[in-house]
């Protein structure tokens, strides 16, 4: 395993020379970040509160250490807040709805050695998995958009608002199609041995339809593109309100 | 934009409509099911296990009607046990749909009846799809055909008793990108280079990983701790890692070949060697942020089973050995990738585009 990882490391330096070192760095505060979260949350810190604490630590490291254009930066920034406020809006009551926490009967054999009563909300981590599922999705589509309009909106200022959601949609219309195919082929992933299981428990369709895995890895798929559908619209209002902001000041001089 | 309305109401209506018939869909099930009309907690006892975590165990004595079955209407009530932190067990609420299996005279719980949030949230997907201005034709079609290829690939490998798994994974990833950019490029030359250079370089990714690894005969790595244990180990994994990765290289490889043909397009007397170089500037930038994506998706897939071991007393580096060994290196093999398609994308993309 050092060893892919060494490989990992000279591949990256050879096609981004000292680039790669930025990169690496960033990768590393991201993952010391989500230690971090595991061992706060296993002391027995408040799930919701740390995740969205180190979120937001990791949005700021993703997008800042991956954006050069300070301005882009800033509304993408701005945009993956958003996003992530809405996701937890809404994943807390589907969570609570659905109550697809923890692991189901499909587990039992890992189960076996270990006292359950773990003292940790699972209801609430449930939340916190799909939280954290979407920050990589939700970082690199509002960049992607973000610099996507930004570049449109200086070429011609003078747009209006409907201008800008059109070049919004026409932008992101590719960027939720390749979103959406690494969401989905990520839940193929993550399923195919939970189906496969599954059949061999000999469940019927009902049982599938309602089984908390499967229903866990279907919530978390379908919300994390929502948010990756979000995206679109907070951009397109926060570059027009900024494209504005510029304008006023310079007929104010 | 009164069309729009009128269509965005119709679309509202028909979510709806299908979130309340699962409300009433009990007549499907062959297993009774309950709606709970009311909770008493009949004991509860807390108590603090070796590792200090401090869990509270309760009883509930549940009352429900039953919706199903030719008792119909008749008011029955079972015990359920659960601890607070819920998680392999289940707290009921009044008003929650239950499906229970008998268990002699009486009945236990079985499990929650969660189609109803569960078809909700594909709802409101579609709904919110509908409130804005995207290609959405294009989007169904592109999920609607994987979706039906992976179901024939569950079929084939349930039928096959996972004997072919690794080879049944390589046709199925050929199929689904292939989907992908047919959708999202059209026939195009562009989309023939970003499908090359993807399988070139996924396979390139997954060769090299493989020949690593296997010089250190996989030390390190338990392959035997897969999801489920399934077998073959080495097949599951790969198999998972290939998924995996498939969508940010196809990502990574339309980004660069368009960004070249554009280029092309802009600068015609453009040479192979300045294409190249672009790409690769291009590319270099796309590293960090696809790296991250894949990065969040390992982690929180396996965020339970972690929990579930340092709450057990059990060291970090250990946890993270024993539950995110195999993650991680899904994780190297896919930056692998993604590093990696950087050149080849590049050096495909400029020698066809200079050469048309």
């Amino acid at each position: 395993m050092l060893y892919l990882f060494a490989t990992f490391v000279v591949l990256l330096l050879m096609v981004t020379g000292t680039r790669g070192l930025t990169l690496l760095f960033g990768l590393g505060i991201n993952v010391i970040s989500v230690i971090a979260l595991l061992v706060l949350i296993a002391d027995g810190f408040n799930i919701l509160v740390t995740t969205g604490i180190i979120a937001i630590v990791i949005l700021v490291v993703a997008i800042y250490m991956n954006v050069e254009n300070g301005n882009t930066a800033n509304t993408a920034f701005q945009t993956s807040l958003l996003i992530m406020a809405f996701i937890l809006l809404i994943t807390i009551p589907l969570e609570y709805w659905a109550g697809a926490q923890g692991m189901g009967p499909e587990n039992q054999d890992e189960l076996e050695s270990f006292s359950l009563a773990a003292g940790i909300s699972f209801p609430q981590l449930a939340i916190a998995i799909i939280v954290i599922n979407s920050l990589g999705v939700i970082s690199e589509t509002s960049v992607a958009i973000t610099s996507g309009l930004n570049e449109i909106v200086s070429n011609k200022p003078t747009l209006t608002p409907t201008e800008i959601f059109n070049d919004g949609f026409s932008v992101g219309n590719k960027i939720l199609n390749t979103q959406t195919n690494t969401l989905l082929f990520n839940f193929f992933s993550a399923t195919f041995p939970l189906f496969f299981l599954i059949h061999s428990l000999g469940y019927k369709f009902t049982d599938i339809l309602n089984d908390k895995l499967v229903v866990a890895e279907i919530l978390t798929t379908l919300i994390c593109t929502v948010g990756v559908i979000l995206t679109v619209p907070i951009t397109s209002f926060l570059v027009y309100h900024k494209a504005n902001k510029v304008k006023l000041k310079k007929t104010d001089n | 934009m009164k069309k729009n309305i009128r269509l965005l109401v119709i679309v509202g209506l028909i979510v709806l409509l299908a979130t309340g018939l699962t409300y009433f869909d009990s007549f499907l099930y062959h297993d009774p099911v309950v709606k709970v009309e009311n909770v008493v907690i009949t004991s509860k006892q807390t108590s603090t296990d070796e590792y200090k975590n401090t869990d509270t165990e309760y009883t509930q004595k549940v009352r429900a009607k039953l919706l199903n079955t030719d008792k119909k209407g008749q008011t029955v009530s079972f015990r359920n046990t659960y601890y607070n932190s819920q998680l392999t067990d289940t707290k009921y609420r009044v008003g929650q749909q239950v499906i229970l299996t008998k268990s002699g005279k009486g009945y236990a719980a079985k499990n929650l009846k969660r189609d109803t949030p569960l078809v909700f949230t594909f709802g409101l997907v579609i709904f919110l799809l509908y409130c804005m201005k995207f290609d959405r034709r294009k989007l169904f079609i592109s999920v609607l055909i994987n979706v039906v290829i992976y179901f024939g690939y569950l079929q084939i490998i349930i039928g096959t008793h996972n004997s072919i798994l690794l080879p049944l994974t390589v046709v199925t990833a050929l199929l689904i990108s292939a989907t992908a950019l047919l959708v999202i490029l059209g026939p195009t030359y562009s989309a023939l280079m970003a499908y090359s250079s993807t399988v070139i370089s996924t396979t390139a990714a997954i060769l090299l990983s493989v020949f690593v690894l296997s010089m250190t005969g996989y030390s390190g790595m338990h392959l035997e701790l897969d999801d489920f244990e399934l077998q073959p180990y080495l097949g599951v994994f790969l198999s998972q890692v290939l998924f995996g990765v498939l969508g940010v290289i196809l990502d990574e490889t339309m980004d660069i070949s368009s960004s070249l043909i554009e280029m092309k397009k802009e600068v015609a007397d453009v040479s192979a060697k300045t294409l190249f170089k672009s790409g690769i500037n291009i590319g270099r930038e796309l590293i960090g942020p696809l790296i991250n994506i894949l990065l969040f998706i390992v982690i929180a897939e396996n965020l339970n089973v972690v929990l579930l071991y340092l709450s057990n007393g059990n060291s970090v580096s250990y946890t993270l050995n024993m539950t995110l060994s195999l993650g991680i290196a899904q994780l190297l093999i896919s930056a692998i990738g993604i590093v990696l398609t950087v050149p080849i994308t590049s050096f495909i993309s400029s020698k066809v585009i200079t050469r048309r």
